[in-house]
């Protein structure tokens, strides 16, 4: 790890002091140290150590803040425990900020006093991007994005060769050579993005995707030059280059003139992009932002698409993503869809807004030197899922589904981890189908 | 007006200046500008921040640790009921009969259960580690307070040493984390504002 200079301490202290506003003010100054958000975290319940309680990472940006901002932090720093940035601190820091918080904000509104925690976390990593201290492995991810404009670095060959086989499938598979997968169509309704491990690693949940957009009949689009929904910058703190691959996608919307970005399963990414993306660019986004979790939604509630739950028997599970539903009120929404495709759901204790992290969030995966850790605190998932004894776990989100499948194998949990959209394809009645009820026979 | 009575006044008087200062300055600060489409609505978010996120049946930091959270909830109540007799003696009025046994024992309750939480954060290794002096200094001064204020009902000859602990104690809130006095109201309205943006709080009923 570089030294510290004073030159690296003045960049970091610029996050709390030039960029002071009302609401980082109130969080610096409300924390009393009761501990009580201790049970309220994943890394806590793991790991029972007094440096994985939430407060202790509040108390870390807040005694710098007091030590360097406040009078009585500069003139009496032991007595309100102010701390110098140094060295240790720093090493300190990065541990917990980095490798001990998936800032999925849990313990917040568990908290006494009503701290937001995860918001302290992020503005500790804020202040460590300013440093020049994210991980590595993190940062490695981040540069991917920013030289190929997806953090996988695939090219764009090879994500339209992906794409024709994936259409190939789909006209198969709805029984229609005129299905199609549209591919940087201007002025369509829809510009729809994508998690790059989808064309990776998950190209079924394209496919997915495409025969229900299909089946809706809707008016959509595929951008080849920028699709990526994700955004790891938003986990690093640096808002800068967070800017930039907003800037990448914002740009990519308005050349193709689509109406309304359909973001996909992704939680930090929808989080990224609808929230904290027009704070990047520091402007109000011209067109409509949803998740593919409130489309699909949207379009049973329509009646745009049918689905017929008798197509899913095993007992279904849910996992929330934090992003999406603690942080972005997207909860309801995936159960409406969930209870209308599937047989038999069952939910997990605790769940929707109270739910536990899977540990993966955060940037959690992509930060290897952290991976002992995530599976420990993943394993409070494992039993939660366990527990429901459901076969298969629904995520809208792909860095979940990611963690589950590892919790899945290291775990011997027996499960299958699906997205809502590959759910709700299975379960989808063809266009010139309807939905049957128990003693009707099916009409073609 | 007596030395001791004239050094609570004074006292008094920094405290709620240092109280507005802070208040001030949170609100020369400002929000911060947030240019994202809200997907809810801000008022009852943060009418539900104050109301029913408060409620202990939804907080952890409540049900998982009710002892802890009885002793607080008792322990503010004995110090809100300790300003009130701050007000009521200023004013020269002294409660008695049973009015004054019930307020005398509420105080000697609220007295230990704030010296249960001190002791706790003593002998529990995971809160020491999070502790500073000023977190033993402000339970200290206010348990102190909640105690005088009973023995001083009990021996109104104990006035001038209720009068120099409550002066001390006016003097060091806004110092240290009793100044939470004035950042708790400001915490809940900034959730209440961040989740009802969202379109968290307060929870959306069935069918969305």
């Amino acid at each position: 790890m570089e030294k510290l200079t004073k030159e690296k301490i003045k960049q970091g202290l610029e996050v709390l002091d030039a960029g002071m506003d009302g609401k980082l003010f109130t969080h610096l100054n409300s924390c009393v140290h009761c501990g009580l958000c201790a049970e309220s975290c994943i890394y806590y319940l793991a790991f029972p150590e007094g440096k994985f309680i939430p407060a202790t990472k509040v108390d870390l940006i807040s005694s710098i803040y007091r030590r360097y901002i406040t009078f009585t932090g500069k003139v009496v720093p032991g007595l309100v425990g102010a701390r110098k940035l140094n060295d240790e601190t720093i090493v300190e820091i990065t541990d917990l900020f980095f490798g001990a918080c998936t800032m999925c904000g849990r313990c917040v509104p568990h908290c006494s006093i009503g701290v937001d925690i995860s918001y302290l976390v992020r503005k500790g990593r804020q202040m460590l991007a300013k440093m020049g201290y994210v991980p590595e492995s993190l940062q490695s991810t981040i540069n991917t994005a920013l030289k190929t404009g997806n953090n996988m670095g695939i090219t764009e060959q090879e994500f339209i060769e992906t794409l024709k086989w994936l259409e190939d499938d789909l006209r198969f598979e709805v029984n229609d050579d005129t299905a199609c997968i549209p591919l940087n169509e201007k002025g369509r309704n829809i510009i729809y993005t994508l998690n790059p491990r989808e064309p990776k690693f998950f190209p079924l949940s394209i496919s997915a995707m495409a025969k229900i957009f299909h089946v809706a009949g809707e008016s959509w689009t595929l951008s080849t030059q920028m699709y990526d929904a994700t955004n790891y910058a938003y986990y690093s703190g640096n808002h800068d280059e967070a800017g930039i691959i907003t800037q990448y996608l914002f740009d990519e919307i308005q050349n193709l003139e689509a109406k309304t970005c359909v973001l996909a399963e992704c939680g930090h990414g929808s989080r990224a992009f609808r929230w904290e993306g027009p704070n990047y660019l520091k402007k109000e986004y011209p067109f409509e932002v949803i998740t593919s979790v409130e489309i699909l939604a949207n379009y049973i509630r329509e009646g745009r698409i049918k689905v017929d739950p008798e197509k899913i028997t095993e007992c279904v599970t849910l996992h929330d993503p934090c992003n999406l539903a603690r942080t972005g009120g997207i909860w309801k929404e995936q159960r409406y869809i969930l209870r209308r495709s599937v047989k038999n759901f069952v939910e997990m204790a605790p769940n929707g807004i109270d739910n536990l992290c899977c540990g993966g969030g955060g940037g959690q995966l992509a930060m290897s030197e952290y991976n002992e850790r995530r599976m420990k605190t993943g394993e409070l998932k494992a039993e939660q899922i366990r527990k429901t004894g459901a076969k298969i776990v629904v995520t809208p989100c792909h860095n979940c589904v990611d963690q589950l499948t590892q919790l899945n194998i290291t775990f011997k949990l027996g499960v299958q981890i699906k997205t809502i959209a590959e759910i709700v394809a299975d379960s989808i009645v063809p266009q010139d189908q309807k939905v049957i009820s128990k003693n009707e026979s099916v009409e073609v | 007006m007596n030395p001791y009575l004239w050094f609570a006044t004074s006292a008094l008087v920094i405290c709620l200046a240092s109280c507005f200062y802070h208040f001030f300055r949170l609100l020369e600060f400002g929000k911060p500008q947030d240019y994202s489409k809200p997907l809810g609505e801000i008022t009852p978010a943060v009418k539900y921040s104050f109301t029913r996120a408060m409620d202990p049946r939804k907080k952890e930091s409540a049900f998982l640790h009710l002892p802890t959270y009885t002793a607080g909830i008792i322990y503010h109540l004995g110090t809100f009921l300790s300003i009130a007799l701050f007000t009521m003696f200023w004013l020269k009025y002294v409660p008695s009969g049973w009015f004054k046994l019930i307020i005398i024992g509420f105080l000697f309750l609220s007295s230990i259960c704030g010296l249960s939480i001190l002791v706790k954060r003593i002998i529990k290794k995971n809160l020491r580690t999070l502790s500073n002096p000023d977190d033993y200094i402000s339970n200290f001064l206010v348990t102190a307070f909640h105690f005088i204020t009973a023995l001083t009902l009990v021996n109104n000859k104990l006035f001038p040493v209720y009068f120099i602990a409550a002066g001390v104690l006016l003097l060091y809130l806004p110092i240290g984390k009793l100044k939470h006095t004035v950042y708790f109201f400001a915490a809940r309205y900034q959730l209440g504002v961040f989740y009802g943006r969202r379109g968290v709080w307060p929870p959306k009923q069935e069918g969305f």
